[in-house]
């Protein structure tokens, strides 16, 4: 057993197997919207137990992917532990680790994914201007003012609004959100989505915590990190 | 202007070297265009066929610097222009970014991922070379394309997710074009580790090479066409 999860041959398997479960769901994602619809709009277990075991036909891709990753994770951890272990030398070493900072930069990116599909949340609703909406971890957002900016021709050049939040009743951190300009509070996420002005100003906010955020940015550090050194060494081999 | 290059690109089919006219001028294209418009002319199915078509210039001539006239240029050229044509017959979008593309992650995302498409096409080309006379050089040269390729291609989806965050709160989206991204790096991947494997290393790990870029067109323009995503703008 040790042997299959070793070899070379299971990451090469493996990942045409991931190949062909990835292209099925690429078909099948917008073949069933109904079902696929709500992935991106709550956490991922809430949506694997609120929809996906119900239409496991459907969603039998997701699940033979994620099954694959395991597979993946346990391989790329064996033949890492084995790669390590061994005797050293000064002339081999950094291209035997940097295939390793690889690996762990990978495995980092698994991890992100893993915990941001089951911890933290993800909220959102339309907030009219100077009104409060509550948020969980006893905090609430404030929208003062919402902003849009046109060009010479009337087109919408950009837009702002000015956001407040609070906590256990005081007011720890102030924003301006715009396209790309999210504001962050101790690993909270607000952003603005989209907004109305019909009638009354209205903004749609979404607010988020990832606690995988950061282990994906460390994970793809490293694997940068290792595939430039992987690069330098190899490139002149060649 | 742009139909200069279809006579100026064919140069190179007399000697590697002759492109350079080609992708001088294709270059002050791109720069021109980035002037007036005021942006990264990366926008749509004419800007992007079109930067790809230099890039695997930048790329032919870099790597096909000391090679005489052979069947690298014959295959690489007729790319060349037909990826141009794909550009002139597509229609230009002018005028300002939207205001979620103006942020630098965007174009460095865009830039990478282009660049790395041409890597990628450049070793197709090694990998049917290889195929053709089983030459080591040629799969070498493979391996070179697609390693550096498949580094600017994890970079850009590195810079891609940090755009997503910032953007929409989330480095990684559940579409079909985000899948099909996914498939490009198991490819890539793929293709790095089999070519370590006894029995996979040699010809089936060029057409490997050969078939990833194939994938890398169609999660291009097939996607795009047949399928709903976060690309769109």
């Amino acid at each position: 057993m040790k042997n299959f999860f070793l070899s070379l041959k299971t990451t090469v398997w493996t990942l045409l197997g991931l190949i062909c479960v990835f292209f099925l769901g690429s078909y099948l994602m917008p073949a069933y919207r109904d079902v696929h619809g709500g992935m991106n709009d709550r956490l991922l277990f809430q949506w694997v137990e609120q929809v996906a075991l119900d239409n496991p036909g459907e969603t039998c891709w997701f699940f033979a992917s994620l099954a694959g990753l395991v597979l993946l994770t346990i391989n790329t951890i064996v033949c890492s532990i084995q790669a390590i272990k061994g005797k050293w030398t000064r002339e081999d070493f950094l291209l035997r680790i940097a295939p390793q900072v690889v690996h762990l930069g990978f495995l980092c990116i698994l991890l992100a994914h893993l915990l941001g599909a089951g911890w933290g949340y993800r909220v959102s609703g339309m907030l009219p201007v100077e009104t409060y909406a509550k948020l969980p971890e006893n905090r609430s957002i404030y929208l003062s003012d919402l902003r849009p900016l046109v060009d010479d021709r009337g087109g919408l050049k950009d837009w702002a609004a000015v956001v407040a939040i609070f906590e256990n009743g005081k007011r720890v951190a102030t924003g301006t959100l715009g396209p790309n300009t999210p504001l962050f509070y101790q690993g909270m996420g607000v952003y603005l989505k989209s907004f109305d002005l019909q009638e009354r100003p209205v903004a749609f906010l979404m607010v988020n915590r990832d606690p995988g955020a950061i282990w994906a940015l460390a994970g793809s550090v490293l694997f940068m990190i290792g595939i430039v050194i992987i690069l330098v060494l190899k490139w002149k081999k060649a | 202007m742009e139909f200069i290059l279809f006579i100026l690109y064919p140069l190179a089919l007399v000697r590697v070297r002759l492109i350079i006219p080609a992708l001088a001028f294709h270059g002050t294209l791109i720069i021109s265009s980035a002037v007036s418009y005021g942006r990264v002319p990366l926008i749509g199915t004419h800007d992007t066929l079109g930067f790809l078509a230099w890039s695997v210039g930048i790329v032919y001539l870099f790597f096909g610097w000391t090679r005489k006239r052979d069947l690298f240029s014959y295959v690489t050229v007729p790319l060349i222009l037909v990826l141009l044509a794909g550009s002139a017959l597509s229609p230009a979008m002018r005028g300002p970014l939207p205001p979620v593309l103006r942020t630098i992650w965007f174009e460095l995302h865009v830039v990478l991922s282009f660049v790395s498409y041409a890597l990628f096409a450049v070793g197709a080309v090694f990998g049917v070379l290889y195929l053709r006379h089983g030459r080591r050089e040629d799969e070498s040269g493979q391996y070179r394309n697609l390693l550096l390729g498949y580094a600017l291609f994890s970079l850009a989806m590195i810079f891609g997710g940090i755009w997503a965050h910032l953007a929409w709160g989330t480095y990684w989206l559940w579409t079909p074009k985000e899948l099909w991204t996914t498939i490009v790096w198991f490819s890539y991947s793929l293709y790095l580790h089999a070519r370590l494997v006894r029995g996979w290393a040699g010809r089936p790990v060029a057409w490997m090479g050969i078939v990833g870029f194939f994938i890398v067109m169609f999660t291009y323009v097939g996607v795009g066409l047949l399928m709903k995503s976060s690309h769109e703008f």
